[in-house]
């Protein structure tokens, strides 16, 4: 018995789920669930749907070239029994999936470097245009105790929710 | 018993209707086409002679999958938009397959083992 591979979305077909469509050039589909089915009647392209396997791949989000990978395979030849290999693929699968693991998250975490620096940024950038709207530059004028925060200090602002609006909020 | 038959109009209706999801269904797939068009020239098969297919099926569009009637409405054929852009995408990467998703999916290539001529000769001998 097989785990097959959904052709849409490259996710593991487990016996008993999932459809199977064999065109009339004997050319074998395996869909997992029919949303993969529906989306293959609808001819897209796996590779411009950005939730397919075949997309995160093609666009960087994973893993892509990885020593890992060479373990799962289809295998044409069946491999003889013998209890030595199994005791020691067995004891194998733990520790590669911890390899696999590890190098995931590194990958993702180099791909989220530079996210907070461009936010913090971002943010900066927004209330520096949009600080008129909170207050007229007139009035800033006048009276500047409204002012921008530095690098050096942070703002700190707390919030509190006083008992009388939490019941009131509750009732509605 | 028995009702009124539909009127000729309505069954047209009904059979226009059909026709085009038939054909629908029976057009190529991309992948198909795209290994037809990797194939060498003299490789391909020539066209048989098909009375039920526009044209007797002598004049055919290899990457649209379509017949037509004369040499000439296959020559505006290939002057369409529609095939131009369908000759584009087949010119660019090969649609997605199997191996693909199963690449993609975290698998290496497929195993066949070692050669099985190779055993066979060696026992033989």
């Amino acid at each position: 018995m097989r785990l097959e591979k959904c052709w849409f979305c490259s996710s593991t077909i487990y016996p008993g789920h999932g459809i199977q469509y064999v065109r009339n050039d004997c050319k074998i589909f395996r869909f997992c669930r029919s949303k993969c089915h529906k989306n293959f009647k609808m001819k897209r392209n796996p590779r411009k749907v950005k939730w397919t396997k075949a997309y995160r791949k093609l666009h960087g989000k994973e893993l892509t070239k990885d020593t890992t990978f060479e373990f799962e395979r289809r295998r044409n030849r069946p491999e003889r029994y013998d209890r030595n290999v199994v005791q020691n693929t067995l004891k194998a699968i733990k520790k590669i999936e911890e390899v696999r693991v590890s190098r995931e998250a590194k990958l993702w975490e180099n791909r989220m470097k530079g996210n907070k620096a461009k936010q913090i940024k971002e943010d900066a950038r927004e209330l520096e245009q949009g600080i008129h709207l909170i207050k007229a530059p007139l009035a800033m004028q006048e009276e500047p105790g409204l002012t921008l925060p530095t690098k050096a200090e942070k703002m700190k602002v707390k919030v509190s929710i006083s008992k009388q609006q939490k019941e009131h909020s509750m009732e509605e | 018993m028995g009702g009124k038959c539909p009127h000729r109009r309505v069954k047209k209706r009904r059979l226009a209707n059909k026709s085009a999801r038939r054909a629908k269904f029976l057009v190529k797939g991309d992948d198909a086409v795209y290994e037809d068009l990797q194939k060498p020239e003299d490789e391909r098969k020539p066209l048989p002679i098909d009375e039920d297919l526009p044209g007797m099926g002598q004049f055919y569009c290899l990457h649209c999958d379509r017949y037509f009637a004369n040499i000439s409405i296959r020559d505006e054929h290939f002057q369409t938009k529609r095939h131009k852009k369908r000759v584009k995408q087949m010119q660019g990467p090969a649609p997605h397959t199997q191996l693909d998703a199963e690449l993609a999916a975290g698998m290496g290539m497929p195993d066949n083992g070692p050669k099985l001529q190779d055993t066979i000769f060696s026992m033989s001998f």
